[in-house]
This record gives C-alpha cells, sequence and structure tokens, in this order.
C-alpha cells in the first residue's frame, strides 16, 4: 500500500521514482515492483479490509491478502504517527486498537501462523501496545515520547529521501547473501540507538520461539517451506488408455466445430422472433422512440413544446386560482 | 408576568373594605398557560419513544444458542464396518477367537490417535472362516453385506505369478459393497507374508501359516490394515500439519499447470497440455467431486530464470543443485504464476511447475541429503503446489546457437505428469509411494488410474467433512463472539440466513456422517463452512464504521437537552405559580365563608 504521495507529485522532478539515498543509484520503484493499493485506495478501512479479509465479492486477488494457517506475514508501516496512532494520507488514523483488533480477528481466523510488525514512525512502540494475540512479534522504531528522524535530505530532489530506521534495516540486509543464516535478533540488535536517534523498542511476549533461532527469511525474502516428491505416482494401465483415445478426440474437434456454426443460424432466428412477441406498450413506446430519432430538428420541437406549455398551465392553474383566492376564505371565515 | 384581579364591581355585593392581592384572590386561576405548557411537554416525553425506535440498530437475530452448542460439540462420528475373511486354514481356528483378538489389537492401535473420524464408537467386526471342509462366521448384526462361503477359494489366487489387478478385480466382484472393509488371508503359496491392499475397499494377505503362534502375527497384521491404511490413510499424523486441507472456503481448487522456459534464446518447449487434460486429469477432477469443485488451467512462460544457484559436479555429470536450494528455487519475481482470471477471491490455487532450464545449467538434478540424485527431480511447498525440474534430452551433447522450438513428448509429458500426481496426492496428504511399512510388516498399496484408491478418496473425505466442520464451528463461534461485542453494529438479514443455512448443513453432514455416508457428508459439510465463511468475511463486519453508544448520545444531546431543559423549567414554573394562586383562591374562598 503505497500513497504515492511523493513518487506521483507535481513536484517531484524524478516523476516515479523513489531512491533511497542521493546518489540515485537504486530506484525503489523498479519493474519488479508491484504496489495493489496505492494513491487515493490507501484509507485506513482498506488497509483493515486487506488484514481481516472482508472484501466485496469482485475484488480481485491480486487486492487480497490470500494467506492462510501456516502464513508468515510481514506488515511494514511508515509514515507520521504519534501516541498510539498512525497518520494515513494526511487526513485519517490508525488507532492502535484497531490494529488491535484486526490481529485479533484474523488469529481467529487462523490467517497468519507468525506475523512481524515493524512500525517507523514517531512514538512507534505505542501502536503495537494494545496487541494481545499469539504469534506477533512487533517492533518500533522509537519509544513513547521520542521522534524518529530522517537520515539524510537530497538536495537535487529537495526532501529527505529515507528515514533513520529504514535506511539501517536495508544496510543490514544488503550485506546478507541468500545463504548466511542471519537470525532476527541480530537484526533487532544490530540498530545503534546513538545513530537513530532514536531508542528501538520490540515486544516478544506474544511470540513463543526465541529470536536467536529464528532467521530473518522466516519474514523476508518470500522463501518457501519444501517437501521433496519420493516417487511419482505411476498406474500399469497408463499408456493403454491414452493410445485408444487419440482417435476418439480428433473425431470430436470436428462435431465442435460445426456445433458452432449451428448455434449462430438461431441465434439471429430468435431474434426475430422476439419482436413479434412484445407486448403493446413496448412496441408503441419503440415507435415513439423512432419517431423521435426521426425528426431532425430538436431546437423547433422544443420552441414548439415551450410554447404549447404556457396556455396549458393558464387553463389548469386557472381553477385553481380562483378556489384559494375567492372561495376558500369565504368557506373559513 | 402577575395576574392583574380583575375589578370587583361595588355593586354586586357588600365586599370588605380591601383585598390583598398578595394573599388572596378572587377569581378562579386560570389554566390555559399551564395547559399548554403541560401539553408541549407531554408531546416531547411521547415523542422520546419515537425517537429510541427511529435510531434503533437493525440487527437480525443470530441462533447465538445453537452457535454456541455446535462450537463445543464439532463432531462426526463415522460407523466402521470391518470384516476379515480366513481362506483355507486346516486347523479350523474358532471365529470368534480371531474376531476378539483383532479386536483387542484394533483397539490397542487406535488408543493413541484421537484424529477425528476414526471410529472412536460405532465399530464392528464380522470373521468367517472358510475351508474345504467347513465354513463358521461370527453373526454379523446386518447379514446381506457380508461374504458369503464359499464365494472365494484358495485356487483363486495364482500364487505363481504376481497378478495383483486381476487378484483386486476378482476380490472386487466378489466383495464389492459400499461402506464395508475386508481383508481376505490366504492360507498357501510360498515362504513368507505378502499384503497388498487393493484399489477398492479390501485387501488380502498370504502366506503358508502352519503353526500357532503365527496366527497373532497374521491377526497383527489384519488389525494394522484396518486402522493405518482404512482409517488413517497410510499416514501417521493425518494432514501434512495436521490441521488444514488445500480447499477454498468456496469449495474450489484451480490447478495451474505451467511450463516454465528459462531462457527461451536457447530452446523452446511447448507440451500438448489439450489431451493430458482429457485423458489423464479428467478421471481425477471427477473422482473428488464431493470434496471440491476443480477446474484447470495452463499458461506457457517465457524468461523465468530461478533465483538459487547451481554447481558443475563432475561424478553425476550434471548440474547440481541441493535441497538447501529449495525453498529458494521459486523465484516471485519473475515467475508470475498468479495470473488466473477465473479464480474467485476465496478459491484454492494449486501451482505445478514445470522447469526446463536453461543451457547453462542443463541437466539439472537435485541433490538429496542422503548423497543420492532424486528420482523425480521435483519438490512440493505444502498448500502452494509442485515444481518438477525436466531437463531436455540430449541437452549436454548438444550445441544450440538458435532458438530452437520444441514439443514435449507423450512419454516425457506422461512422465511429468506422473510426477505431478504424485505431488498432487502429497498436497492432500497421502503418500507419492507404493510401500507402507508399518510396524508388523509392509504393504503393497496398488495405484489407480484415477489417481486415488476408493478407500483413501473415503479417507480423504472423512478428513475433509471433520475438518468443514471444525472450521464452521470455530467460524460461528467467532462471528458470534463478535457481533456481541459490537452492540451497535448493524447485522443484515443475508447474514442471519446465511449462519441458518450453514448450520442447517452441519446438521446434514452429522447426520449424514452417522449413516456412514462419507460423500455426501462431505459435501454438506462443504457448504456448512462455505456458508459459514461468507457469514463472517461480510464485507458490512467492519467495526471502524459503527458508532459507540456514547458516540450517539453525543451526536443528539444539542439538539434536544436545550429545548428540553427550557420546557420542562416552564411547565415546572407554571406549575407553581398554579398552585400559588389556587392556595390564593381557596384562602379567600375560606375567609368569604367564614365572614357570611
Amino acid at each position: 500500500m503505497l500513497a504515492d504521495d511523493m513518487a506521483c507529485n507535481a513536484r517531484n522532478k524524478y516523476p516515479a521514482q523513489v531512491f533511497n539515498n542521493e546518489n540515485h543509484k537504486l530506484n525503489l520503484y523498479g519493474d519488479n515492483v508491484e504496489v495493489d493499493y496505492h494513491g487515493y485506495e490507501v484509507t485506513v478501512e482498506n488497509f483493515l479490509r486487506v488484514l481481516t479479509g472482508r472484501h466485496e465479492a469482485a475484488v480481485p486477488r491480486s487486492k487480497r491478502l490470500l494467506s492462510d494457517e501456516g502464513s508468515h506475514i510481514l506488515l511494514y508501516m511508515t509514515g507520521h504517527g504519534g501516541d498510539e496512532f498512525l497518520k494515513f494520507q494526511d487526513s485519517e488514523e490508525l488507532q492502535s486498537h484497531d490494529l488491535a483488533d484486526a490481529v485479533k480477528q484474523m488469529k481467529e481466523k487462523h490467517r497468519f501462523k507468525e506475523l512481524l510488525i515493524m512500525v517507523d514512525t514517531c512514538q512507534a512502540a505505542t501502536l503495537f501496545s494494545q496487541l494481545h494475540s499469539p504469534g506477533v512479534l512487533a517492533i518500533g522504531s522509537s519509544m513513547k515520547g521520542e521522534n524518529s528522524y530522517s537520515h539524510h535530505l537530497d538536495s537535487d530532489v529537495g526532501v529527505s529521501v529515507v528515514d533513520r530506521f529504514t535506511f539501517y534495516t536495508l544496510a543490514f540486509f544488503e550485506k546478507l547473501n541468500m545463504y548466511d543464516n542471519a537470525s532476527l535478533s541480530s537484526l533487532f540488535t544490530s540498530y545503534n540507538p546513538t545513530l537513530l536517534m532514536s531508542t528501538t523498542y520490540y515486544r516478544t511476549d506474544l511470540y513463543q520461539r526465541k529470536l536467536e533461532e529464528v532467521s530473518v527469511t522466516n519474514f523476508f525474502g518470500s522463501v518457501m517451506e519444501t517437501i521433496h516428491t519420493d516417487s511419482a505416482y505411476r498406474t500399469t494401465h497408463s499408456r493403454k488408455t491414452s493410445e485408444t483415445k487419440m482417435p476418439l478426440q480428433e473425431s470430436v474437434k470436428h462435431d465442435e466445430r460445426r456445433q458452432l456454426i449451428n448455434s449462430n443460424v438461431q441465434d439471429q432466428t430468435s431474434d426475430t422472433k422476439i419482436e413479434d412477441k412484445q407486448c403493446p406498450f413496448t412496441r408503441r413506446w419503440n415507435a415513439f422512440q423512432d419517431k423521435l430519432e426521426k425528426i431532425e430538428r430538436i431546437d423547433s420541437l422544443v420552441n414548439y413544446g415551450f410554447i404549447i406549455m404556457f396556455p396549458l398551465l393558464l387553463i389548469i392553474m386557472f381553477p385553481l386560482l380562483l378556489i384559494s383566492t375567492w372561495l376558500l376564505p369565504t368557506f373559513v371565515s | 408576568m402577575s395576574e392583574i384581579s380583575p375589578e370587583v364591581p361595588d355593586n354586586r355585593q357588600d365586599a370588605p373594605s380591601h383585598v390583598d392581592p398578595n394573599s388572596t384572590r378572587i377569581t378562579k386561576p386560570g389554566v390555559k398557560r399551564l395547559v399548554l405548557t403541560l401539553s408541549v411537554l407531554f408531546s416531547l416525553v411521547l415523542g422520546f419513544p419515537f425517537l429510541w425506535k427511529s435510531v434503533e440498530i437493525y440487527r437480525s437475530s443470530l441462533p447465538f444458542g445453537e452457535i454456541s452448542e455446535m462450537e463445543s460439540n464439532p463432531s462426526l462420528s463415522f460407523p466402521c464396518r470391518f470384516q476379515a475373511v480366513f481362506i483355507n486354514f486346516n486347523s479350523n481356528p474358532s471365529p470368534n477367537h480371531l474376531q476378539l483378538s483383532i479386536l483387542d489389537k484394533i483397539t490397542e492401535l487406535t488408543s493413541n490417535s484421537s484424529q477425528c473420524g476414526a471410529c472412536a464408537n460405532d465399530l464392528a467386526l464380522s470373521v468367517t472362516v472358510d475351508s474345504i471342509s467347513s465354513c463358521t462366521q461370527t453373526h454379523p448384526t446386518d447379514n446381506s453385506n457380508y461374504y458369503r462361503c464359499g464365494a472365494i477359494s484358495a485356487v483363486d489366487f495364482d500364487f505363481s505369478n504376481d497378478d495383483d489387478d486381476g487378484v483386486d478385480e476378482l476380490l472386487e466382484s466378489v466383495l464389492g459393497v459400499k461402506n464395508v472393509y475386508s481383508v481376505v488371508v490366504v492360507n498357501g503359496g510360498g515362504e513368507g507374508i505378502r499384503a497388498v491392499v487393493g484399489k477398492y475397499r479390501h485387501a488380502w494377505i498370504v502366506g503358508s501359516v502352519e503353526e500357532e503362534e503365527e496366527e497373532s502375527v497374521l491377526v497383527s497384521r489384519v488389525a494394522e490394515i484396518f486402522v493405518k491404511m482404512f482409517v488413517n490413510g497410510g499416514t501417521e499424523n493425518g494432514l501434512i500439519h495436521g490441521e488444514f486441507m488445500p480447499v477454498g472456503a468456496d469449495r474450489r481448487i484451480v490447478l495451474s499447470f505451467n511450463l516454465l522456459n528459462a531462457e527461451p534464446n536457447d530452446w523452446v518447449y511447448d507440451w500438448d497440455f489439450q489431451r493430458v487434460d482429457e485423458t489423464l486429469l479428467a478421471p481425477i477432477i471427477k473422482v473428488l467431486g464431493p470434496i471440491a469443485n476443480i477446474s484447470v488451467e495452463s499458461q506457457v512462460l517465457y524468461h523465468t530464470p530461478k533465483s538459487s544457484f547451481s554447481y558443475w559436479d563432475e561424478k553425476w555429470k550434471s548440474y547440481i543443485f541441493s535441497t538447501k536450494d529449495l525453498p529458494f528455487f521459486v523465484n516471485s519475481n519473475e515467475w508470475h504464476l498468479d495470473t488466473s482470471i477465473a479464480a474467485g477471491g476465496r478459491s484454492k490455487i494449486l501451482q505445478f511447475v514445470v522447469y526446463v532450464p536453461s543451457a547453462k545449467e542443463c541437466p539439472l538434478s537435485l541433490l538429496l541429503p542422503t548423497g543420492e540424485i532424486s528420482k523425480t527431480n521435483g519438490f512440493i511447498s505444502p498448500m502452494w503446489g509442485g515444481v518438477v525440474v525436466w531437463n531436455p534430452p540430449g541437452c549436454l551433447n548438444s550445441e544450440t546457437n538458435h532458438p530452437s522450438r520444441h514439443t514435449m513428448s507423450r512419454e516425457d509429458l506422461q512422465a511429468v505428469f506422473e510426477v505431478f500426481m504424485g505431488q498432487f496426492r502429497q498436497l492432500f496428504g497421502l503418500k507419492s509411494n507404493n510401500l507402507y511399512i508399518g510396524a508388523s510388516g509392509t504393504y503393497h498399496l496398488l495405484p489407480s488410474g484415477k489417481g486415488f484408491t476408493e478407500w483413501e478418496l473415503d479417507v480423504l473425505s472423512r478428513q475433509f467433512a471433520c475438518f468443514n466442520l471444525h472450521s464452521c464451528a470455530t467460524t460461528l463461534g467467532s462471528l458470534s463472539r463478535l457481533v456481541q461485542s459490537l452492540p451497535r453494529m448493524i447485522i443484515m438479514d443475508e447474514i442471519g440466513k446465511l449462519v441458518q443455512f450453514s448450520l442447517e448443513a452441519a446438521k446434514l453432514a452429522q447426520s449424514n456422517a452417522s449413516l456412514g455416508d462419507n460423500e455426501s457428508s462431505a459435501v454438506s459439510s462443504g457448504q456448512a463452512r462455505s456458508l459459514a465463511e461468507d457469514a463472517f468475511f461480510h464485507p458490512s463486519i467492519m467495526s471502524i464504521s459503527y458508532y459507540s453508544f456514547e458516540h450517539c448520545f453525543a451526536i443528539y444531546s444539542p439538539f434536544f437537552l436545550p429545548v428540553s431543559m427550557h420546557v420542562l423549567l416552564a411547565a415546572l414554573r407554571e406549575w407553581k405559580r398554579y398552585k400559588q394562586e389556587k392556595a390564593k383562591y381557596t384562602a379567600w374562598k375560606a375567609k368569604v365563608k367564614v365572614e357570611s
């Protein structure tokens, strides 16, 4: 979910590009980035709908969180925030109790096995203070009463490009390769409070496993659990049946083609039949509409209409006027 | 505001010298103002119930009692009917004795597993001993479904060659009855004991047994077949992780088959999927009908490299990747697999991927931790799907400088689909190989052309029904707790109806299960779960949209509180004034009475 208020800002000199460093080496909005909700769709309601899964029936799969009992979910939130809230689009707030409620409902419906929440805002640790569901691990960039700061200013673009917590998280992951077995505790302890200018706080009371034993690929990197397939499932009959069925299928294809042509002809005949069976009202209405379409000068029709309207009004209104002004008062008084 | 008492005309009476307007009055006090203010007050009070009704929230009533009752007991009890037939045992063991010992063994094996779907309460076993000279049976309650004496004899089992399929068909023609599982034990044949489980609902054990103590071996093997195979499906702990099934909430599965060409500049492979769909997949889809509504899609993708690395190994003469690379094999950035338009939001998609490596990495083989090369070159990810690496033939020697288009040969496609079939079975929690190694011995499992044997389908239906019912009960329980915690949330009629239909379907599933009808109980329990999920995930249940009672009060009170305060004060004041004037009047009247 990206509000795109920077990437698509009219004053952005590099439109649709977001950099993490003022050297502009890495465009975070590259070719492979898939954003499901952007711009006006980023609202608190949509966010909670994504978490709890309560969408309208027509919402496509790419906009849903398709998780199940064994999924590990990473939730990374960054922006402006404060004591027990996070700001959305400069107009709405996500309250900590709404987030806790959504997580509770997710847990009841078994929509995740483990959830990691990382928050990079001012007073970030207050946002997950109301969580109660098991299997949730949360880390915030600052504690209550502290601010979170940006890392450096990009004088070319004119704004700060990255926040400190995000910068050091990215730096940690850039140093890893696929086969390193870094643990979550090494990630959480890599944040230096003097460099961040705030104290990171994380809560592990709801998470059963020890952080030293959990690898970062548990949440990052879209890594799957795999089981090897020992053997194929072979039957002795399979070869024979496939050969005998070959000639049958070719004939089936011809039949299908013939049937297609037939159905077209049938459609045409059914169309004409429909017209005869219409009821008289629709027939007259259609005739009226045909006539209307045939009139060439609509303006004159409108003028005629106006001219006819005034005398008609007078004729209708006159008796009513009579009654209201003369007859009624005599009856009353 | 004080009233001026009217002038008393002098000629009317001999009035006393003066009247004190502060303590007496001569005329009755007027009631018009009092009536006016009281009527305004009463109309305000009368209007209050109408206001209350107009801000009432429409909440369709949910059957909370029934929901909590179902949540506390979401179980299905399936009846189990077993029979054992012993043929050609000249020592003529007593069937009742055999029945008791088999039942003992069965209860011993089922005591440590408490899965749903196991025959906890309703177990019936019938034993027949049939030899040339005599035939004795224990007395089953329902005679018609059980074995008739003399239907099978030892000559039917041709011990020289292992024509298992022939024996299977013969036994099916004799024993083929729904809901009854049979084991035929035949004395004869060569050394040792061979046990085979057929494609239908029976198994047979062939062995030469002469002594008494080997009888207990046979008894334990018979019991193991009954419990481990026919009840538990040949798996140890039920499903892969014990809990979930790869079926979507709307009872649909979409099987998505993808052929991935990693480097089209080297070669491009295509496949004749239509034929495979019609010959191999159609029977499987039909057979799994009661469990899920399956649809199939396929696509061919290009430029799809994998993200893990491989190295050349001289010993195996191929590029090797190990099981440590498997979690990183699927490259979610480049492989755009989940592009199905037909799949709805709640369906489950299972991806089956055939990966054709590039010329730089061909042939690509999977090295197992045991040091061997994998025979299938494939792996699954639970609840996601499976991947098979297929190496184009002769890729090590060929020099391809230009991209060439090929189609996978029929045999190759067949082999790949056999691996897929194994993976599909693995995703459902069954084993993909044909051998089961139990505590008492090994068992050969006959494979079925439809992908699943009938007893495996029974096991799947039972486990599905159990899982669906459990899921339905927990969903409805969560929904009722959620609804009760938000008293100001609108509950639409639709939700009430969905809950009601779901409870009805759940009851139907429970009654079907107790009658032993696996398929229809799977269908109705699937419907129950689907309806319960529709109710729980209804888009109108969003807590953020509904105000608390304090909020509602805060909205309405600025309108009514000031007005009602003024009206009340006015009425009170008028009432006080009326009482004062009335007192004055009665005082005067008393004085007049005294004087006259």
